[in-house]
């Protein structure tokens, strides 16, 4: 198409489709491009390529059948998503969950931030075309799976927690193993940093690319490593803290620029500060219940369902007509790795949830992103996509 | 708690000048109700007061009230959560009732840069129209789907046959425009509807 720039030159620019299955956009997303040679002048995104219809599928289930749905949001972290479920509708309840259950969905979300930022830098730099990261990236994300594997019985879509608990205790040797992938990630984070931090490729495709100011951010709804990077210190868990977390020595992570590097930077840094909660977290662990004692809530254990008519009413009636939660709206938001992960709820105090609307972190970074690129070249657009780290089941629910 | 208190009292304000009613539904957080006409007013004071500075709209969620038990009332309600980056922890939530009959919402997207794609989603969902929206089309839901599939009457197991992609150049043209630039000679000019453009498509 012919146009006239704004100071009245005349420019023949090419309209080009990127994606919707661009290789470095890992997911489902389109971007028309209006390009002046490489340049984009203007650019619209269209998402919807995973559009499954969460909010419609969770009206027609019971209230824990909502978690295994809730798996498939943030994938790369699932379990933050189930604790994050878990935590509004406890909220609603007004119950107190156990204190080693809090321990462990601490671990269980900051080693599920650890897995998300490492995969989210790892995917950008192979964008760049550098492997070898990527491979030092995955070492300690494996050894975490195979935490998860034994922890959960899967590797991605976990379904851990539960409504006033967990799905079950750990095993024999988990602080070990937990410790263990602790120390291969301090490693691997030397590692990263000796790749990355002073790496003239690196630094040329990704300083000062993709800038956001601070207040665009926020009026865009930033949250999460994308809105801390543009220099706001804005954390639920310190904001509105949860689950003791002003209780542990941690910072949070702030970068100076807002562009694709520190976007990259503030996610290595957040690594370190979960494996500081971690390590103390392991320290609270003391042994006791992981679910509240509720059969309205938690359903009664195996056991006790074949010992006792109380337990096994419990489990049926939980079963079949789910558990009551009562009646009113809420909005609920947990930090996750990508940012606020919100739940508004609407009950009518049935067995079943009558509405429930996810805030996901990635439909604001990512309705950012057209207006972000404008100005740069095709290439960094994706040196830039990757850094906001768009998560297309949490996009798209 | 002490979030809590501030939030108590932006809810005090807003009933005084606007007329808002706190939402007995919202037992675990605050919510207030206010009129649709009130919305952008509202809004602008809750951005731009000093003392409050809700400067982030986290989200904005349609609830369809059709087959809520014992539901008196307009049938749609939007819920606009807002937070403070500023007084943190400072959170509230608007509710707007909206009628089956002529469900529009003035739109925010003066205000913020979010509620650019936070209505696009809800006016999908549920079809309430956001009056004043630059660009009020599907977001998540296809170009030439039809109905507002998060409404209570409309069939989970529905199927509708879907062909054709979103063209999205007029859309290109527009934020160009936007930008600064004047359209001297347009691509080929083809619309989602046209014959032309839906050949091979299935669709009637």
């Amino acid at each position: 198409m012919i146009v006239l720039d704004p100071n009245g030159e005349k420019l023949n620019l090419m309209p080009l489709n990127v994606g919707p299955t661009h290789p470095a956009t890992h997911h489902c997303i389109r971007l028309l491009a209006a390009l002046d040679g490489e340049t984009i002048v203007a650019g619209v995104s269209e998402i919807g390529y995973m559009h499954r219809g969460f909010e419609k599928m969770v009206e027609r289930g019971t209230w824990q059948q909502v978690i295994p749905y809730t798996d498939r949001l943030n994938y790369c972290s699932a379990m933050m998503n189930n604790i994050a479920f878990c935590r509004a509708v406890e909220n609603m309840f007004g119950v107190e969950i156990p204190e080693r259950c809090k321990v462990l969905r601490v671990i269980v979300n900051e080693l599920s931030r650890i897995n998300d930022h490492f995969i989210c830098v790892a995917a950008a730099f192979q964008d760049l075309g550098g492997t070898t990261p990527f491979m030092y990236a995955f070492n300690p994300r494996e050894e975490i799976m195979c935490i998860w594997e034994k922890l959960t019985g899967a590797r991605l879509t976990n379904s851990f927690a539960r409504i006033g608990g967990l799905y079950r205790d750990t095993y024999d040797g988990f602080e070990r193993e937990v410790l263990a992938a602790l120390d291969s990630t301090e490693k691997a984070l030397k590692d990263l940093h000796a790749c990355l931090d002073r790496n003239r490729i690196f630094l040329d495709r990704t300083v000062g690319i993709g800038k956001i100011s601070k207040e665009h951010a926020i009026s865009h709804g930033w949250t999460g490593p994308c809105l801390r990077a543009c220099g706001v210190a804005s954390d639920l868990r310190k904001d509105e803290p949860y689950y003791d977390y002003e209780t542990y020595d941690w910072e949070v992570v702030v970068g100076t620029q807002g562009d694709a590097n520190d976007r990259l930077q503030v996610r290595l840094a957040e690594i370190e500060e979960s494996v500081k909660i971690v390590r103390q977290a392991l320290k609270r662990l003391t042994p006791g219940p992981v679910d509240i004692v509720d059969p309205r809530i938690r359903v009664p254990a195996h056991k006790l369902a074949y010992q006792d008519m109380e337990g096994l009413i419990g489990r049926f009636k939980s079963v079949y007509e789910g558990i009551r939660v009562p009646e009113g709206e809420y909005y609920s938001a947990s930090e996750c790795a990508n940012g606020e992960l919100g739940f508004t709820i609407v009950s009518d105090g049935s067995g079943h949830p009558y509405r429930i609307k996810v805030r996901s972190p990635s439909l604001n970074h990512v309705a950012a992103f057209s207006e972000i690129v404008e100005g740069l070249t095709l290439a960094d657009s994706m040196a830039t996509l990757p850094g906001l780290n768009m998560i297309a089941g949490e996009l798209d629910r | 708690m002490e979030s809590v208190e501030k939030t108590e009292k932006i809810a005090a304000l807003l009933e005084e000048k606007f007329g808002a009613k706190r939402d007995a539904k919202a037992r675990w957080d605050v919510a207030v109700v206010v009129a649709a006409e009130y919305l952008p007013n509202a809004v602008e004071f809750l951005k731009n007061d000093p003392d409050i500075r809700m400067d982030m709209l986290v989200d904005i969620a349609g609830i369809d009230y059709l087959t809520y038990p014992n539901h008196e009332g307009p049938r749609f309600a939007v819920s606009y959560a807002f937070k403070s980056t500023v007084n943190q922890g400072c959170r509230l939530r608007l509710k707007v009732l909206v009628g089956e009959d002529c469900p529009k919402v003035p739109t925010l997207t003066g205000f913020y840069d979010s509620a650019d794609w936070l209505e696009r989603e809800v006016y999908d969902q549920f079809g309430i129209v956001f009056t004043g929206h630059p660009d009020l089309r599907r977001l998540l839901n296809h170009v030439e789907f039809v109905g507002h599939p998060l409404r209570k009457d409309y069939p989970a197991q529905k199927r509708q046959w879907l062909s054709t992609n979103d063209f999205l150049l007029p859309e290109l043209e527009k934020r160009l425009e936007k930008l600064g630039y004047r359209i001297v000679q347009r691509s080929k000019e083809v619309l989602p509807n046209d014959d032309e453009f839906l050949e091979g498509s299935i669709r009637e």
